[in-house]
């Protein structure tokens, strides 16, 4: 078994629970309720490198102009440039011990749901664990650029845990441009992100997922926000062998707006899983959830939405889609909306649907001389269109643009 | 007619440029369209049982008859609709073989169906929408595409055709569009993409009188000696403003009379019967 090497690792006390626990686990498999379509048996399969110091360079990242970069290659996280007064990156011993007190409430945080064995694997084995710390009413007008880049030559487990904290009144936009080369050996990317905002805080958290087939990614997203702070959170997923995400949104606050964005574009021999929850503690906020899919080749996409709604969470207002197009034939999608609703006076909805492109439409098209192809590329782009334009910087949202048309028209053969 | 029609007529110009160079280069009175016993289906039903028809270069005809004759099955089956197998007879189009064509293939040639459904896009805006149209005819006939601003130039002086808003064709295509603002859009792109042959199928379902009129005028505008129109519509009511050279009674998927216009107002005064039951069938 490929975690048998695990067995000998010896770490510190913490650390060594979290492993034992994974251990305990495995990698999860069909048989758990919450990886029912997402199988990671086989990653038991290969003799993973737990530790990699190899370097990896990525040429392709994505360019933004004057924004600070914090470069992750193979797990190894460093900051280029110089960031903004009031916002600091650091190690996260470091940041402990400079906030005990934020550290005591974030420690009695709300469990996490859902809490997946891979979890405990990155606790225990992350090479890196950064906090990027944004100060009391600190408002960055440029995004901050996290390009992660993975490329191997021997299967490698690659791990980072990241802590992002906005103090109250602060605003970040960040970008994680996550890639990994197309002609790597297996990765196992096993990314998590807990971030904290504070009351009127606003984070816009954008994430491109474009891997290689033989990355494995798995990326959990942990948001607590408190009273008036907003959330814009977009995740697009446009390449890899399987990514499975999991965003979580704690709504522990009055007020507070979440909005989950998401697009992913799957094609052959790929699968994209997205798991996302949203739970209502506290009452007067809202949360807008917005997933799009355009499934080709034999390719396979999950959406499990669970929205909880607590008694205390009166005056609710949750709304989740999740929308579907099936390209090819041999396309398969799995939804499974999950809305539990303790608080009776709330507004929730909820629909998902999946279908193919309308041969009226297409028919229409093509009497106007456009080819059909070209009228399918056509449709789905405006069909996905609608969540790449909620992205406010122009070059990252026609960088996406560009390469979700791309990989329809390969997928079509135009 | 410009003057250098005219003049291609002229005896001298024949004399120094070929007879034929002459004859060909004027559409009028050129065999356009020639449908020869044609047969669709959908499923088992069969729905035209042995359509013939010639169209010629600036003729208006036609096609009328009562509900489920067969009307806008014929418009779909020249426009390429996959639902509707041909299983007899010939359709050719200056000389090629319309029935081997796909439906954009036959749009590059020259055919345009105008809907009498016409459906929504959503995402798209016609401008991008006629864009797309535009260059890829161009493309299939070997020409190089429009940049933005010809584009810019030809929309503008389309528009004018129909009457039609900038701020309507920059919405998604037809979605949330009302019935006469559909139709204006389809008579628009038609006016952008000039069609040989355009086919109005029941292009007055929907529409008041003054839709009606402002769509009939647009359509009336297009027509040059060098076009020609199909109009299948169920009452006489559209033909008092597009005013047909021939009309044809279509009827249980034949054709089983036809006359000049005047046989559109007898209809209207007379109704289908009279045909129908002087029909031995």
């Amino acid at each position: 078994m490929a975690t048998d090497t695990l067995v000998t690792i010896s770490l510190p006390k913490e650390k060594q629970s979290s492993l034992d626990r994974f251990l305990a686990k495995g990698f999860p498999t069909n048989k758990w309720e919450e990886w029912k379509y997402t199988s990671l048996k086989s990653l038991n399969d290969i003799e993973w490198n737990w530790n990699t110091s190899e370097q990896s360079a990525n040429s392709a990242a994505l360019a933004l102009e004057n924004t600070v970069e914090i470069q992750t290659q193979n797990g190894k996280m460093t900051l280029k440039g110089t960031l903004p007064t009031g916002v600091e990156y650091l190690d996260f011993a470091s940041f402990a011990a400079q906030k005990p007190e934020f550290m005591r409430t974030f420690n009695e945080r709300n469990p996490i749901l859902d809490q997946n064995s891979l979890y405990d694997l990155n606790d225990a084995l992350a090479s890196s664990h950064q906090v990027i710390w944004v100060k009391k009413g600190v408002k960055l007008d440029k995004p901050i650029l996290h390009t992660y880049f993975a490329s191997v030559s021997i299967a490698s487990a690659i791990q980072i845990k990241l802590l992002i904290y906005l103090e109250e009144g602060s605003s970040l936009t960040w970008v994680d441009d996550l890639a990994s080369s197309e002609d790597s050996k297996s990765i196992l990317s096993n990314y998590v992100q807990e971030i904290w905002v504070s009351k009127n805080a606003h984070l816009t958290f954008v994430k491109t997922q474009d891997f290689g087939l033989s990355t494995t990614h798995v990326d959990h997203t942990f948001i607590n926000q408190e009273d008036q702070s907003l959330v814009d959170m977009f995740t697009f997923s446009l390449n890899g062998g399987l990514i499975r995400n999991n965003l979580h949104f704690y709504v522990d606050g009055e007020q507070v707006v979440s909005n989950l964005n998401g697009l992913y574009v799957p094609g052959n021999n790929q699968l994209v899983d997205s798991h996302t929850v949203v739970d209502h503690r506290m009452p007067n906020s809202e949360s807008n959830e917005l997933y799009k899919g355009v499934l080709l080749g034999n390719s396979t996409g999950v959406f499990n939405g669970k929205i909880f709604v607590r008694p205390d969470a009166q005056k609710t207002n949750a709304f989740q889609s999740c929308k579907n197009v099936l390209a090819s034939d041999k396309a398969t999608m799995n939804t499974k909306p999950q809305l539990e609703i303790w608080a009776d006076d709330v507004k929730c909805s909820h629909g998902t649907t999946t279908g193919q492109l309308s041969d009226e439409a297409l028919f229409y098209m093509q009497s106007r001389g456009i080819s059909q192809d070209a009228a399918k590329t056509l449709l789905m782009l405006a069909f996905v269109q609608q969540v790449i334009d909620k992205v406010e910087i122009p070059a990252l949202k026609e960088s996406i643009s560009n390469r979700v048309v791309t990989k329809i028209q390969q997928a079509l053969g135009v | 007619m410009p003057l250098f029609r005219v003049n291609l007529n002229k005896v001298w110009f024949r004399k120094i440029y070929g007879f034929n160079f002459a004859v060909n280069y004027h559409f009028k009175n050129k065999r356009m369209l020639s449908i020869t016993n044609l047969h669709a289906q959908i499923g088992e039903k069969e729905i035209l049982r042995g359509i013939n028809l010639e169209v010629k270069a600036g003729e208006v005809h036609a096609i009328m008859g009562p509900n489920g004759s067969g009307k806008s099955t014929l418009a779909s089956v020249l426009a390429g609709r996959e639902d509707y197998e041909v299983t007899d007879g010939s359709v050719s189009f200056f000389g090629k073989d319309l029935l081997d064509l796909a439906p954009e293939e036959r749009a590059a040639e020259g055919v345009f169906l105008a809907f009498q459904y016409p459906v929504e896009i959503p995402g798209v805006s016609t401008t991008n929408f006629m864009k797309s149209a535009v260059n890829e005819i161009r493309k299939y006939r070997g020409e190089d595409p429009l940049d933005a601003v010809q584009f810019l130039k030809m929309f503008k002086e389309k528009m004018a055709y129909v009457n039609i808003d900038q701020s309507l064709l920059s919405r998604s295509l037809n979605e949330g569009f009302s019935g006469g603002e559909k139709k204006r859009n389809e008579i628009f792109q038609m006016a952008v993409l000039a069609p040989k042959l355009a086919i109005l199928d029941e292009t007055d379902s929907g529409l008041d009188i003054d839709a009606l009129r402002i769509v009939a005028e647009g359509v009336n505008k297009l027509k040059s000696p060098d076009n020609a129109t199909i109009v299948v519509t169920h009452y006489q009511r559209l033909l008092d403003y597009i005013v047909p050279d021939y009309v044809h009674v279509l009827y249980k998927g034949r054709i089983v009379k036809s006359g000049t216009k005047e046989l559109a107002l007898e209809l209207e005064e007379k109704g289908y019967d009279w045909i129908i039951s002087a029909l031995v069938d």
